[in-house]
């Protein structure tokens, strides 16, 4: 028991740094409309373009938690970079645990904008592992994994937006 | 670029957004699986939800947060936040009444930037939070 916590622990750590993963996206309008819908947003700029325009917009922007979603409607299959890493170390440390039961949670979610996403843009994010640890709290073992995201304009290569993802696996 | 809600010399702290009060739905549930892609089936199959030992299903912790995100948009105005960060404190409910309440904490110049802090819950008509954040927008002008 003591030799499975030890590396357990030796797994969390060693994941920390490594990258998460590369994406491409393109942001259209029926996503982003749509997904204004589905927020409950009733705001004319996440719909008209000219709502979005006399606002001072370029285009129609997305909703605050859109990066979260996007690469659902988005991550175009022929867009993606080559070199984009197989297998993802979040998994890694998450597969054998949830083999054995217990919860996952989505613990925490931060975003960080430099500027609004609009429809338009295209996107590329590289993504890292920036913490993992374990913590014993009333009889549970809780780990702790934190992935930071970030998403820039492919053509300019200016920061667009930091995502912060912190998953939690209770048992 | 932003929309202008705030104005600078009228914001103070302490000041209260409008609260937004929302009954939550399973279609809510079906409509943000559908536009985020999360088709985790605790959030629209009951029968699963409940082999699995929940009472019914219940929602996204992303549609709560997009949910709250509305709100602190419709009163700082779109485009102008600079930072959202909540917890996840507790799971939502259908039938639950899901309400805002965002309450200006700081106010300061920063980079050239005029800036608001915010505190930011979700919490049910029995007042359980099921989310506790805070944000940071610009306040253009």
């Amino acid at each position: 028991m003591a030799d499975g916590a030890a590396s357990q622990e030796d797994v969390l750590k060693g994941i920390i740094g490594q990258p998460t993963g590369k994406a491409k996206v393109m942001v259209e309008r029926g996503p982003v409309t749509h997904f204004a819908d589905a927020v409950l947003s009733t705001s004319p700029i996440y719909r008209n373009p000219n709502a979005a325009k006399a606002a001072g917009f370029d285009a129609i922007p997305a909703p605050l938690t859109w990066p979260f979603a996007m690469e659902f409607a988005g991550k175009w299959e022929e867009i993606q970079p080559a070199d984009a890493p197989t297998g993802s170390p979040l998994m890694a440390a998450m597969g054998p645990l949830m083999a054995k039961g217990g919860l996952i949670l989505h613990g925490e979610q931060e975003f960080i904008y430099h500027r609004p996403v609009q429809v338009g843009d295209v996107l590329v994010s590289e993504g890292k592992i920036t913490d993992a640890y374990q913590k014993e709290s009333k009889g549970k073992t809780m780990t702790f994994i934190v992935s930071e995201t970030n998403w820039s304009d492919d053509k300019t290569g200016e920061p667009v937006v930091t995502a912060r993802f912190n998953l939690i696996h209770r048992s | 670029m932003g929309e202008k809600k705030l104005s600078w010399s009228d914001v103070n702290i302490g000041d209260e957004a409008p609260v937004t009060s929302h009954k939550l739905t399973r279609t809510d549930l079906v409509k943000y699986a559908g536009a985020s892609g999360d088709f985790n089936p605790m959030h629209h199959d009951e029968v699963a939800a409940q082999a699995a030992g929940q009472p019914s299903v219940f929602g996204h912790g992303m549609f709560s947060m997009g949910l709250l995100a509305s709100a602190l948009t419709d009163f700082v105005g779109v485009g102008n936040v600079t930072r959202y960060q909540v917890r996840f404190a507790r799971q939502t409910w259908p039938d639950e009444v899901l309400s805002s309440k965002i309450v200006i904490t700081g106010k300061r110049e920063e980079g050239g930037q005029q800036l608001v802090d915010l505190s930011v819950t979700l919490s049910n008509g029995d007042g359980e939070d099921k989310l506790i954040g805070e944000a940071t927008a610009a306040v253009p002008g």
